[in-house]
């Protein structure tokens, strides 16, 4: 799971039939540099690449979830669904504090 | 196929991979939600940093479910599979993916 701040939605008109109904999030993942502390979240974009998340939490634009890629985000689903990142927690607060050497 | 080419890239949302890795890692935080998918519930949810042998982060970080109880700035093991973590959390279902396999308490040779 990674983490990130959701910057925007998706619909769609036209879609497979196993994703009718499905909600959509564009998600700005959280780079070292460019992380949540507390319950702040970092302003602007991350260096990374933004992607579209599956989101059966009801995530909203601003908030921070943890979206989970590969085949493991198709799991949730009971017949074979082409999704490969899904919304797997909206966070309330993140403790983190990288390590200096 | 195995390749493991550039290890940065192993962290970029390409290209897909349908094995699964392990890495080593430093524990750099933990969060909270209260929303989350139902096979998380009551699973410690922690930020892993991948590390190169000499400590210098690689990629970005992960969340692990922590089975182990690995506390703050330790370095860990942490593996991305699926199949695994699906059995630890008791739900075929789950999409849980990164687990904290294992607590390093010393690494030896380069």
């Amino acid at each position: 799971m990674r983490l990130g701040s959701v910057i925007g939605r998706v619909t769609l008109s036209k879609t497979v039939p196993a994703l009718i109904g499905a909600r959509w999030l564009i998600v700005s993942p959280f780079t070292r540099e460019h992380f949540q502390r507390g319950s702040d979240e970092p302003s602007g974009l991350s260096k990374e690449p933004s992607l579209v998340v599956y989101d059966d939490l009801g995530g909203g634009v601003g908030q921070t979830i943890g979206f989970i890629e590969g085949r493991e985000a198709s799991a949730p689903f009971d017949e074979p669904t082409p999704v490969d990142a899904i919304n797997g927690a909206l966070v309330d607060e993140i403790f983190y504090n990288p390590f200096k050497p | 196929m195995l390749d493991h080419g550039n290890p940065s890239l192993h962290h970029s949302i390409t290209p897909r991979r349908h094995y699964s890795a392990v890495f080593l890692a430093r524990v750099e935080g933990n969060l909270t939600a209260t929303r989350k998918h139902p096979s998380f519930a009551g699973w410690r949810l922690i930020i892993c940093q991948p590390i190169s042998k000499d400590g210098v982060p690689e990629g970005v970080p992960q969340v692990a479910i922590d089975p182990h109880g690995a506390a703050m700035h330790q370095r860990v093991i942490i593996s991305s599979d699926g199949l695994a973590a699906r059995k630890a959390v008791g739900d075929n279902k789950s999409p849980a993916r990164w687990m904290i396999i294992g607590i390093v308490d010393e690494k030896e040779g380069a």
